[in-house]
């Protein structure tokens, strides 16, 4: 499959750094076709602009030419692999950006200006994977309703012309997780991307 | 009360603009302080950076790049949040603005040894959210609204234990007529004026 992993950690090293290379690792040796996107590397702006805006619902949405590479990407996907922290019970601001800047119409959804009607359009995408990890626990994440994940697993997977898989890779309370914890979530990361 | 209005919409005359207009007069004709947040206006830097990163739990004076937002937020006693909801939640401008704000020695503090965060924003009383959605309830209840509980749930635990919230929506703006949105907005007004 061809997979887009895409990347939202403004550290260069650490913990996010070793999740986002251990998927990467584990779907080239998989034999997957990757292709990597690592939002804070290419800085990218998460602003939706004013042009991009009043463009929105017209035939060109695509405004940017950095936005227009990250579209080719993601309508060649097969897979849509995500790596970020949860912050606030959700996506940092700079992956949901890249939801609203990238997933436009003509690419994650088609707008019908007569019967005003939203249609999916994510043809080629047929696996979502999602890392994440979590400062707060298992039951504050639910009772907080995981905004980050319901964004990638329902709104994105909504985009889907087909049925699309949706793999959730999630580790909680990581602030005080135990070197060996850590250790093994790299280790479940590995084993669960080799075998998508 | 003193409300801090936080707004995000890139596009003057936008109908979320409108909202913003009817909300700010309704509030200030009903006698309240209005500070007016937009953030697009500001040109606010929504990206949480590798510096302000490390510096995650050292308090808001080291921040220098945040510390007006972080006072105003810190002497406001309504907090009313107006913007368009895209892809089920918050714009990520405004979703920055969570994340580069509401950190620790501003919104909670993580006393020495202890377990859990303790709030600090006991000063909102009042949490409003006025929301436009382009698609229809159904889409919505669909996506599971992540936004909402971000919110209502979420920033609301670090404000007054008692603070009171109030959601206002429209749904599938993209097809509505000109008089459910006026409706929307004598709807909005109302809430306002009774804040």
């Amino acid at each position: 499959m061809r997979a887009l992993v895409v990347h939202a950690h403004p550290s260069t090293e650490g913990y996010s750094r070793a999740l986002f290379d251990t998927a990467v690792d584990a779907l080239c040796s998989a034999g997957h076709e990757v292709d990597v996107l690592s939002l804070y590397d290419e800085g990218f702006d998460a602003r939706m602009t004013r042009a991009e805006r009043v463009a929105y619902h017209s035939d060109s949405p695509v405004v940017s030419v950095d936005v227009a590479r990250h579209v080719d990407l993601v309508t060649r996907a097969e897979m849509l692999v995500f790596v970020y922290p949860t912050w606030w019970f959700g996506l940092p601001a700079v992956l949901k950006g890249w939801l609203e800047r990238v997933l436009v119409p003509g690419v994650g959804f088609v707008f019908d200006p007569d019967t005003r009607r939203v249609t999916p359009h994510l043809r080629g995408v047929r696996r979502i994977v999602g890392i994440s990890t979590y400062g707060m626990t298992w039951r504050y994440t639910k009772f907080f309703n995981d905004a980050g994940r319901r964004t990638l697993s329902r709104a994105l997977r909504l985009g889907c012309t087909g049925p699309a898989r949706v793999t959730w890779l999630a580790m909680y309370r990581i602030d005080s997780s135990t070197p060996r914890q850590r250790k093994n979530f790299l280790a479940r990361i590995d084993r669960e991307l080799s075998r998508v | 009360m003193k409300a801090l209005v936080a707004y995000a919409h890139p596009v003057e005359g936008s109908f979320c603009s409108a909202v913003r207009d009817r909300l700010t007069d309704s509030l200030v004709a009903a006698g309240h302080e209005v500070d007016l947040m937009d953030l697009y206006a500001e040109e606010f830097n929504t990206t949480l950076s590798a510096e302000e990163h490390a510096l995650h739990h050292s308090g808001p004076e080291n921040k220098p790049a945040i510390a007006d937002h972080a006072r105003r937020l810190s002497s406001a006693e309504a907090l009313v949040f107006v913007y368009p909801t895209w892809w089920g939640g918050q714009p990520a401008i405004l979703k920055g603005w969570f994340d580069r704000v509401w950190v620790e020695g501003v919104a909670y503090t993580l006393d020495e040894g202890a377990s859990r965060i303790r709030p600090l924003l006991r000063n909102v009383r009042r949490l409003v959210v006025v929301t436009t959605h382009g698609s229809s309830k159904w889409v919505n209840a669909l996506q599971g609204e992540p936004g909402k509980r971000v919110i209502l749930r979420g920033l609301r635990s670090l404000c007054h234990p008692r603070a009171r919230s109030r959601w206002i929506a429209m749904y599938g703006v993209d097809r509505s007529r000109e008089s459910d949105r006026g409706r929307f907005l004598d709807r909005v007004g109302s809430v306002m004026t009774r804040l």
